[in-house]
C-alpha cells in the first residue's frame, strides 16, 4: 500500500505541472507534464492517443565524457550490459518479453546520456515499468555477462577497423579538434583499456550513473495519467538514490589557431580530408545561429557545400558529412570529405573555404533563409514523430535544459535568426586560423 | 532486557516480511491490461473527378506535414518486354526535371516547403510519395501537376536518369542481399511479367526514349490512378485543390491487362550466383503461389512462427542454437497476380552447406508437423501488438496506405485487420504452410565465389551463375 500513498501525492504534482505546460504556444509543440519522485528519479509524461502504443525512455545521465583514462568503454559495455539480466528479470527476457509483444527496444549511448527505449501496445505498459525498474534496480553484473560482453565488443571492434575505412583517422582528428581526453576519446573505448576492465570497474560505474538520482524516465502515447503515475510510484519510487554524481566537465581552455596534418590509411581507396573549426559559443544566442548556417551549407541536397561538392552537373566530391556537433558544452563544426579522384582533394577543400568565405560577405537571401528554417522544421517534426521519437527527445532535452519549461522557447529562438546573425557567427568562427585540417592519403 | 530483545526481533521481523511483501510484485511480469481498440483514421474517397481520377483523404490533424501520394496503375510487370526496366525510368524521368524546372530546381523547391520526394516502382504499380509541411500544399500540388502535364522527356534528362540508375545500379550490385534476391525473383518468376523486376543493369542501355513515352502515354492517365492525401484537410477542399491543378490531365481508353498464371518451379534447384569481393554470403531461399490459392493472414501467421523474429524458429536454431548465422528471416508478400514467400540469411562461409540443409529441415517441419497451439498464439500475439507499433511510423503508414488503395483491398481493411488474424486457427496455419510449400522451394545462395570454391562443392548439385546472372556451369558431387 506504501506505493499508492506516494502515486496519489506525485499525481497531484503531474496534474500542476500539466495544466502549466499543456498550453502549446505552437503548432509543433505538444503537451507534457513533469514530476521528481523522492528518490531523484525525474518523470515526464506526454499523452497522444492516436494508437494503442505507448512508449517508454529511461536515459541516464552518463557517457562516454564519464570514463577516466584507462577505463574507455565503459559506458557502451554498460549499454550491452543492461541486457544481460537483472534480479528478477532473467538474461536476454527483456528483449523476449517485448518481442512476444509485438513491441520494439534498443538502447543508444552518446557522450553524455545512455537511453534505454521500447514501444509496446498500450496494455503492456506495466511489464516495460517493471523490466526498466528491475535493471536500474539491481542489475546483474557477474565475471560471465562482463566476458560474454567484453567478447561481443572486442569483435565488433576488431571488424570494424578491419573494415572501415577513415575510422582511425577520426579517432585522430576528434583529438584534434576537442583536445581533452572525455571529450575526444571514441565512444566503443580502447581494445586495451576494454581487455583490463574489471568487475569492480563495471560494478562501480553501475553504482555510480545507474541511479534514479542521475536519470529520467519519459512514458509517451496511449495511457491513463493517474493509474500510470501509480505504477511509476509502484516499481521506481522504492529504488533507493545514489550517490550525487560529482563529475566535473573538463574546464574548456579555447585555443585558436591553424592546425594542418596529413595521415596515411591503408583501409582508404581516395585521398579524403577532415575540416573542423572549435565553436566556444561566445554569445548566448550562437548556437541558434550556427542551427540555421548549419542547413545552409550542410543539409539537404541543394545546401551549399552539398551542391558545391555533389552538384548534379559538377560532382568532385565522393562522399561528403558532417555538420555541427555538439558534445555536452563543447559545440564544433566539422566536415568529412573524399574526393572524386586523388587530383580533386585540394578544390575540394578550397571549394568548402570558399563556401565558409561567401558566407562572410554577403547576406544569405531571404528565400534561402525560409528554406532552412523549414528544412529544420521538418527535421524537428521527425524528431517527434512517433510516441517513441517524442519520448527519447524529451529525454535528451530535459539534460541539455533541464528546465523543459524552456523547450517552446528554443525553437522560437531558432525561428527568430535572421540573416545578419548567419553572417555575424560566420565571421566569428570561421576563420583560417581557427581551421584544424587533417589530410588523409592512402597508402 | 531479554523481553525487549525478544519483542525487537519480532518487530524487525515484521518489518522485513512487510518490506519482502512489498516488493512481492518484482518476482513475476505484471499481467496485460485488457487490449485497447485500435481506431484509424478513416480513408474517405470521393467520386472520380470528371478525368477519372480518383482522390481519397486520410484525415490526420496531429502533424503540422502532408503527405501526398499518386499511384499509376502500372508496374515493372507492365514495362515492355524489350525493355525491362522502363516503369521505373519512367518515374525517375517524370520526378526530375519538368519542361519549366530544371533537376536542381526541383531539388531546391522540394527543400524549400520542407519535403522531400520519393518514388518506388512496385511489381504492379508505381508510387510517387511527397511530404511536405502543411502550409505548402498548393505548392506542392503545383510541382506535380507540371510533372505530370509538363515531364521533360529531353534526350538530355533521358541520359542523365540512366546515368544516375545505371550508377545506383553499380553500387547496388556488391551488395549480395540485393543480387541474391533479384536471382530469386528472375527464376520463380520466370516468363511471367514479374520477372521483370528482376532486370539487369544491362537492360538500362536499351532504355530509349520510345518505351518512356508509350509507357507514359499509355500508364499516366488520371483515370489509371489514384491520388491519396494525408493531413489536415477536409475532402471537398482536397477534391478542389486537386481538380484545379490536374483538370487538364487527359483521361484514356485503357486496355486490361491479363497475366498468366504463376507456376513454382517443379524441383528443388539450388544456384550460387558470384558477387566478386563480397565480404559475406547470403542465402535466399523462395518459393512463389497464385492469388486465388493463399489467405494472408494465416501465411503471416506461418511466416511468423518460421522466421518474422528473432524468437521465431529460423532465428533460434541457426543463429542461437547452432552459431551458423548472423540472421535468418522470413517473409510472405502479396501481389495483385500472386504472391512470394521467402526466407533470407547472412551466414558465415564455413556453415553455408549446413545452414541450407537446417532452413529445408525447418520448413519441410512446418509443412509436416501441426504447429503448437501456443506457437500460433505467440505468433498472433507478435502480429497484433505490432501492427500499431509500426504503422505509428509514417513511412510504414504510407506503405500500407498505398497497398490498400492500389490493391482495392477496400476503405476499412485495416480495422479489420485484428479480426482476422484472431480467426486464423492451426488447422488454418497447417494448410496455408503446406499449400505454399506444395513445390520444392528455390535456392540462390550470393558471395565471392574465390572465396567459397570448396563449400560449393559440399552440395550434391548446384548451378554457378555468375555476376552478370548468367549460368556458367553446374557442380555435382558425384562427377568430383
Amino acid at each position: 500500500m506504501f506505493y499508492k500513498k506516494i502515486g496519489v501525492a506525485s499525481l497531484a504534482i503531474v496534474l500542476a505541472a500539466g495544466n502549466l505546460l499543456s498550453q502549446a504556444p505552437n503548432k509543433y509543440a505538444f503537451p507534457f507534464s513533469q514530476v521528481k519522485l523522492k528518490n531523484g528519479l525525474q518523470v515526464i509524461l506526454s499523452e497522444d492517443d492516436s494508437l494503442p502504443v505507448v512508449s517508454v525512455a529511461v536515459a541516464y545521465r552518463v557517457g562516454s565524457l564519464h570514463e577516466l583514462p584507462g577505463k574507455s568503454g565503459l559506458a557502451y559495455l554498460m549499454e550491452n550490459m543492461m541486457f544481460s539480466g537483472s534480479a528478477d528479470v532473467p538474461p536476454q527476457q527483456h528483449f523476449n518479453n517485448i518481442n512476444r509483444v509485438g513491441g520494439k527496444l534498443n538502447a543508444n549511448t552518446s557522450e553524455d546520456v545512455s537511453i534505454f527505449y521500447q514501444t509496446v501496445p498500450s496494455n503492456q505498459l506495466a511489464l516495460v515499468l517493471w523490466m526498466e525498474s528491475d535493471r536500474m534496480r539491481f542489475l546483474e553484473i557477474t565475471e560471465d555477462s562482463l566476458e560474454a560482453t567484453r567478447k561481443d565488443l572486442l569483435d565488433i571492434m576488431r571488424q570494424r577497423r578491419s573494415v572501415d575505412p577513415y575510422l582511425e583517422n577520426q579517432f585522430s582528428f576528434d583529438q584534434l579538434l576537442y583536445m581533452d581526453f572525455p571529450y575526444s576519446h571514441p565512444l566503443l573505448g580502447s581494445e586495451d583499456d576494454l581487455r583490463t576492465l574489471t568487475l569492480d570497474d563495471v560494478k562501480n560505474f553501475y553504482a555510480a550513473y545507474y541511479v534514479p538520482n542521475n536519470a529520467v524516465l519519459c512514458i509517451t502515447g496511449n495511457f491513463n495519467k493517474m493509474k500510470t503515475m501509480e505504477l511509476v510510484a509502484k516499481y521506481f519510487e522504492t529504488i533507493p538514490r545514489g550517490k550525487d554524481s560529482s563529475f566535473v566537465p573538463a574546464a574548456y581552455k579555447y585555443v585558436k589557431k591553424q592546425v594542418i596534418k596529413t595521415e596515411e590509411d591503408s583501409l582508404a581507396l581516395a585521398p579524403a580530408f577532415y575540416m573542423g573549426f572549435r565553436l566556444p559559443l561566445f554569445a548566448p544566442n550562437d548556437i541558434y545561429s550556427l542551427t540555421i548556417l548549419d542547413y545552409i551549407l550542410m543539409r539537404g541536397r541543394s545546401s551549399r557545400i552539398m551542391r558545391r561538392l555533389l552538384g548534379l552537373d559538377n560532382k568532385i566530391a565522393y562522399q561528403l558529412s558532417g555538420g555541427i556537433e555538439k558534445r555536452r558544452d563543447r559545440c564544433a563544426f566539422k566536415i568529412f570529405v573524399v574526393a572524386n579522384n586523388p587530383y580533386w582533394i585540394n578544390q575540394c577543400q578550397n571549394a568548402v573555404f570558399s563556401e565558409l568565405d561567401k558566407l562572410k560577405t554577403a547576406f544569405p537571401s531571404d528565400a534561402e533563409l525560409i528554406k532552412a528554417k523549414n528544412m529544420f522544421k521538418r527535421d524537428y517534426l521527425d524528431r517527434i514523430a512517433t510516441t517513441l521519437d517524442k519520448a527519447i527527445f524529451l529525454c535528451e532535452q530535459y539534460f541539455v535544459l533541464r528546465n523543459l519549461d524552456d523547450l517552446p522557447l528554443e525553437f522560437e529562438k531558432t525561428m527568430k535568426v535572421t540573416n545578419t546573425d548567419i553572417v555575424t557567427v560566420a565571421h566569428r568562427y570561421f576563420t583560417t586560423d581557427n581551421s584544424l585540417i587533417l589530410n588523409v592519403k592512402t597508402k | 532486557m531479554k523481553k525487549n530483545r525478544v519483542i525487537l526481533g519480532f518487530i524487525l521481523l515484521a518489518v522485513a516480511l512487510s518490506l519482502a511483501g512489498q516488493e512481492r510484485f518484482r518476482k513475476a511480469p505484471p499481467p496485460p491490461e485488457p487490449r485497447q481498440e485500435l481506431k484509424l483514421p478513416s480513408i474517405e474517397t470521393s467520386p472520380p473527378l470528371t478525368n477519372g481520377l480518383r482522390v481519397s483523404v486520410i484525415f490526420r490533424d496531429d502533424l503540422p506535414m502532408m503527405i501526398l501520394q499518386l499511384i499509376i496503375q502500372g508496374g515493372e510487370s507492365s514495362s515492355p518486354e524489350r525493355s525491362a526496366g522502363t516503369a521505373s525510368f519512367a518515374a525517375h524521368v517524370v520526378t526530375r526535371s519538368t519542361q519549366s524546372r530544371s533537376a536542381s530546381d526541383i531539388e531546391e523547391f522540394i527543400e524549400s516547403i520542407g519535403g522531400s520526394l520519393s518514388v518506388s516502382t512496385m511489381e504492379d504499380f508505381t508510387l510517387l510519395t511527397f511530404r511536405f509541411l502543411d502550409d505548402y500544399l498548393d505548392q506542392a500540388l503545383e510541382l506535380l501537376g507540371q510533372m505530370i502535364l509538363k515531364p521533360d522527356f529531353s534526350e538530355k534528362a533521358v541520359k542523365s536518369v540512366k546515368s544516375i540508375l545505371s550508377l545506383d545500379y553499380l553500387g547496388r550490385e556488391k551488395n549480395p542481399e540485393f543480387v541474391a534476391y533479384r536471382h530469386l525473383i528472375r527464376l520463380l518468376f520466370k516468363n511471367h511479367p514479374y520477372e521483370k523486376m528482376g532486370f539487369p543493369r544491362e537492360a538500362i542501355t536499351n532504355w530509349n526514349q520510345k518505351d518512356l513515352l508509350e509507357f507514359f502515354d499509355r500508364y499516366y492517365r488520371p483515370n489509371n490512378a489514384h491520388l491519396i492525401l494525408t493531413g489536415s484537410i477536409p475532402m471537398r477542399m482536397a477534391t478542389q485543390k486537386v481538380s484545379r491543378v490536374l483538370n487538364t490531365w487527359q483521361r484514356a481508353e485503357l486496355s486490361q491487362k491479363s497475366f498468366p498464371p504463376i507456376t513454382p518451379p517443379q524441383k528443388e534447384k539450388i544456384c550460387f550466383i558470384d558477387v566478386p569481393l563480397a565480404k559475406y554470403c547470403v542465402i535466399y531461399l523462395g518459393t512463389v503461389f497464385p492469388s486465388y490459392d493463399f489467405d494472408p493472414s494465416s501465411l503471416s501467421v506461418v511466416s511468423q512462427v518460421l522466421g518474422g523474429t528473432m524468437n521465431s524458429r529460423l532465428f533460434m536454431n541457426l543463429r542461437e542454437s547452432k552459431g551458423y548465422a548472423y540472421f535468418a528471416f522470413s517473409e510472405a508478400v502479396f501481389y495483385k497476380s500472386g504472391g512470394l514467400f521467402f526466407v533470407r540469411a547472412k551466414v558465415a562461409p564455413e556453415f553455408i552447406y549446413p545452414s541450407v540443409q537446417e532452413i529445408l529441415k525447418e520448413i519441410r517441419k512446418i509443412t509436416r508437423e501441426p504447429i503448437a497451439i501456443s506457437e500460433i498464439d505467440q505468433a498472433k500475439s507478435y502480429l497484433i501488438g505490432n501492427f500499431p507499433v509500426a504503422i505509428e511510423q509514417l513511412g510504414v503508414f504510407s506503405e500500407k496506405i498505398s497497398e490498400i488503395m492500389a490493391y482495392d483491398r477496400g476503405n476499412d481493411y485495416w480495422n479489420k485487420y485484428y479480426e482476422q488474424i484472431l480467426l486464423v486457427s492451426p488447422e488454418k496455419v497447417f494448410t496455408a504452410a503446406q499449400k505454399c510449400f506444395l513445390q520444392p522451394p528455390l535456392v540462390v545462395i550470393a558471395g565471392d565465389k574465390s572465396v567459397l570454391t570448396d563449400r560449393l562443392n559440399e552440395f550434391e548439385s548446384i548451378d554457378v551463375y555468375d555476376s552478370k546472372g548468367i549460368r556458367q556451369y553446374t557442380i555435382n558431387k558425384e562427377k568430383q
